[in-house]
């Protein structure tokens, strides 16, 4: 099982967090506390790169739901990018396709792996 | 050698001689002090037990001076009480018997009033006639053994108390496991309907397992009576595990089930699950949500046919196996996973099951079970659909054998609960040669 790590780097559009390994029921509280200790402001745009997530199950998706609405509260935005094809079709079956903003490719101004501080 | 030996022998003879008795005085100055000193007792006795000769050794162990043990005492009157029983009952007998003993453990009483553990060993000394004349014995000091034997005897009781222990925690533990087990399996039984109504004109079948019997699931199923021709279904899965998914699971089967009884239109069930959770958790810091398939369905045991309507809230399509063979999705669009909206959208979809049809329910438990020769991959939904397509027609209970048999050959996925619900219009009598 690959452990999950979570990558920040902030842009001037808002805070990037890159998703890597499996978001499952024991380690999808690791992403929730980077979400919720996350700065947000009016009108930012909090992109999660989900282009190494390897695994997402129902816990994941709650957490990803839980980023939603602290955007909301925050009023900003939230974007998921690059979603592998397995969380697509989780996505379409569980009908958040239409609720999150998905975009293809993997966020705003190319985040590396070997950037920001990498949290196991 | 012969030629040497002629001239050396006499010179290395004498020179042994010499060196033997060089060592002797050495190490002994006499025999009889080598009896005396020996570092062990030495004890001689007629035939009656008379003691006749004793050493200086056994004599300071026993603490006791020659002249009032010797032609005095018999030897049992040197032993214990426990030992003069032995010495009369097995000792002596023996003795005669064999001509010698060796090792027997006794305990000598000592002039101070204390007690010596020794070992005994015994010679009948015979005359030339073979007749027995006296025996002598040899002592040993075994006090040193016997507390080395106690200390083992002291440290195996040691251990057997601290074995005793651990099996009594054990045996507590399992106990306690028993106990929280069987709650569990009470709350289980509160998730899921303990057995299927029996359904005029429709046959079903269920496949349900937990996680483990520790983890209660959050997968759950259900099939009941609206009104007298219309049974509704569900069959979903709650996001998490534990006590709080198995309450969200509660929840969410007495809603569905107030809820169908109340208008059994699945997507205003579904619609009315929605509004119930999102209410309930959405502002609770710790939102919680669930998928479900939710169905109702219409037997018509005169025409062998079966209207099912079903809606979806986020979960994975339905599929219908048919009886002519093939096995299809049933697609239910637009539904979403339940609570995350206040305001879900539900669509509800519609098909026909005609004799020998089978609709299959399943929670992702199924479709993410790994198969493959190093469990490697996962089902998946495609894979799921060309089972299906070859297996039909099947009956339900045919199908969730299939399926029970593919799972036992693969790894659980990561969500490990997996529920199945089939329900299907049976072939009746007229219809008998499609079952051969």
């Amino acid at each position: 099982m690959a452990d999950l790590t979570v990558a920040r780097r902030d842009t001037e559009a808002g805070p990037v967090l890159l998703v890597a390994g499996e978001l499952d029921f024991v380690q999808a509280p690791v992403l929730r506390q980077h979400v919720a200790e996350l700065a947000l402001w009016r009108g930012a745009c909090l992109t999660l790169d989900l282009s190494r997530l390897e695994q997402c199950d129902s816990a994941g998706l709650t957490v990803l739901l839980l980023a939603r609405e602290r955007a909301r509260a925050a009023a900003a935005d939230l974007v998921l990018a690059a979603p592998p094809p397995k969380l697509r079709r989780t996505l379409a079956i569980t009908g958040l396709d239409a609720v999150f903003t998905l975009r293809p490719d993997e966020g705003s101004s190319g985040l590396r792996r070997d950037e920001g501080s990498s949290v196991a | 050698m012969c030629r040497t030996g002629d001239v050396d022998e006499p010179f290395e003879s004498g020179s042994e001689t010499g060196t033997d008795a060089a060592f002797t005085a050495l190490l002994e100055d006499s025999a009889e002090e080598l009896y005396e000193a020996a570092p062990c007792g030495y004890l001689s006795t007629l035939m009656d037990g008379t003691i006749a000769k004793i050493n200086t050794t056994l004599l300071d162990w026993l603490g006791m001076e020659r002249t009032s043990v010797v032609g005095r005492l018999r030897f049992p009157d040197l032993l214990t009480v426990g030992g003069k029983l032995y010495h009369e009952t097995h000792y002596a007998p023996l003795l005669r018997m064999q001509g010698s003993l060796r090792g027997i453990a006794l305990e000598l009483k000592t002039a101070d009033g204390g007690r010596l553990p020794v070992l005994v060993s015994s010679q009948v000394k015979f005359g030339s006639e073979g007749e027995p004349l006296l025996i002598r014995a040899t002592v040993f000091d075994a006090s040193d053994r016997r507390a080395y034997e106690k200390e083992l005897l002291h440290r195996r009781q040691e251990a057997e108390r601290a074995r005793a222990e651990a099996e009594a925690a054990r045996r507590q533990a399992e106990a306690d496991r028993g106990r929280l087990a069987d709650a569990l399996a009470v709350l289980q039984q509160s998730l899921v309907p303990s057995s299927l109504p029996a359904i005029q004109g429709l046959e079903s079948a269920v496949y349900y397992q937990a996680a483990s019997p520790e983890q209660l699931g959050g997968d759950f199923y259900d099939l009941f009576p609206v009104d007298d021709k219309r049974w509704a279904f569900f069959l979903g899965d709650v996001c998490g595990k534990g006590p709080e998914a198995a309450a969200l699971t509660s929840l969410t089967r007495y809603t569905l089930r107030a809820a169908a009884v109340h208008d059994p239109e699945p997507q205003v069930a579904l619609r009315t699950l929605n509004a119930v959770l999102h209410e309930r958790y959405a502002d609770s810091g710790d939102p919680r949500f669930c998928t479900c398939l939710f169905g109702v369905v219409e037997p018509d045991p005169r025409t062998g046919r079966a209207l099912v309507r079903l809606a979806s809230g986020g979960h994975p399509s339905a599929l219908a196996l048919r009886t002519g063979g093939g096995a299809e999705l049933l697609p239910t669009p637009g539904g979403m996973l339940i609570g995350v909206l206040p305001d879900a959208r539900m669509r509800t979809a519609q098909t026909t099951l005609n004799r020998g049809d089978t609709l299959l329910l399943y929670t992702d438990g199924l479709t993410e079970a790994r198969t493959g020769p190093d469990a490697g991959s996962m089902l998946g939904e495609d894979a799921l659909l060309s089972f299906a397509a070859e297996h039909a027609p099947a009956a339900p209970r045919e199908l969730i054998a299939a399926l029970t048999g593919l799972l036992a050959d693969a790894t659980p996925g990561p969500t490990d609960d997996t529920a199945l619900l089939a329900l299907g219009v049976p072939f009746t009598d007229h219809a008998g040669t499609a079952d051969g």
